[in-house]
């Protein structure tokens, strides 16, 4: 086995990521031990897929939902006690009072576009909260990380 | 009584028979490993869970479709390829991001979460392609082979795409391996 030539030198990308046949990784691997340039490559090579390796795995935010999936469906009381089941209920109640009190079409409609109006706004809300909350953690990271940085050097 | 570990082509097999419980068992089981590469290729969280969710839906629609339940993850990457590809292409001018601080200007005494984040850095600095080959070799170890199947391309770009990332990670994260090897230490 020679280094000098591409066409003969050893693949040792495809030998540290365990591509190579049992026959061809012991023909590099005697190779490597006569010739301390390969080893150095090789070296370099594995302490990038060390580097590589400290990425953290992220924990998924929340389960993967399943559309038939029955299991995972809420039940009747949690759907009562649900902040967003609550407020539609309670603005369905509000219309209905509204409606027996009053019951021109014009106003009913009104009372429902209002309502409907209310709930969007509502879901607006707790969105941009969840995005303000999201943001507010990646700056800490980032302002950590720059702590870190200027404290060590 | 003795506990078997059910297979993934059992479940496969009672999942295309209707048994919805078996499917929430392989999604349970490949939900992190598919939503962690989509997060490294989309770079957005929230993009990522979106998409997952998506691929598990096609996946499950597709089942009937896969020819050999024994290669099913080769199957839901390239579901997952596939979805991805289809956001960064209806976002693209928002994907090429210029003027980031560059790994290497990074303090190479770094902590393990400092070290992590300039890994994720340094990933984010390759194209989408050779990034998505490091995750589907180095972190999701399949074989090249497993790898043309599943970017649909022949095994020789594989390779090129992957050594080519290997290359600039090499002298990107050069300031960085001293760390890295602390931590093993």
């Amino acid at each position: 086995m020679n280094c000098n030539s591409p066409d003969t030198k050893p693949d040792w990308k495809a030998y540290v990521l365990r591509e190579l046949s049992p026959d061809a990784a012991r023909q590099a691997e005697a190779h490597l031990a006569t010739c301390s340039i390969c080893h150095e490559e090789v070296a370099t090579l594995r302490l990038t897929l060390d580097t590589l390796s400290t990425l953290r795995e992220e924990e998924i935010p929340r389960r993967i939902a399943f559309v038939s999936d029955k299991v995972f469906e809420p039940r009747w009381w949690q759907r009562v006690f649900s902040p967003t089941f609550a407020a539609g209920a309670l603005v369905a109640v509000a219309i209905l009072i509204h409606g027996s009190l009053r019951p021109g079409q014009a106003q009913v409609d009104a009372a429902i576009t209002k309502a409907v109006a209310q709930v969007e706004a509502r879901h607006t809300e707790e969105k941009q909260a969840m995005y303000e909350v999201y943001e507010l953690k990646e700056k800490q990271v980032s302002n950590m990380v720059l702590t870190s940085a200027a404290l060590i050097r | 009584m003795i506990f078997r570990e059910v297979e993934d082509p059992d479940l496969i097999a009672k999942a295309r028979r209707g048994n919805v419980e078996a499917y929430n068992l392989l999604v349970s089981r490949w939900e992190k490993r598919v939503f962690n590469y989509l997060l490294r290729l989309v770079s957005n969280r929230e993009d990522a869970l979106d998409v997952s969710q998506e691929v598990f839906l096609k996946a499950y629609q597709s089942l009937p479709k896969l020819d050999d339940p024994a290669r099913f993850s080769g199957w839901l990457f390239r579901i997952a390829h596939n979805e991805a590809f289809s956001l960064l292409r209806r976002r693209r001018p928002e994907t090429e991001l210029d003027g980031e601080p560059r790994p290497a200007d990074l303090n190479p005494r770094l902590l393990p979460m400092e070290l992590s984040l300039a890994v994720e850095t340094a990933l984010g600095r390759l194209s989408a392609d050779q990034r998505e080959a490091v995750l589907l070799k180095v972190y999701q170890g399949f074989k090249f082979e497993e790898m043309a199947e599943i970017l649909e391309c022949p095994v020789s770009t594989v390779k090129s795409r992957l050594y080519t990332a290997l290359d600039l990670l090499k002298v990107t994260l050069a300031p960085m391996h001293k760390t890295a090897l602390r931590g093993e230490s």
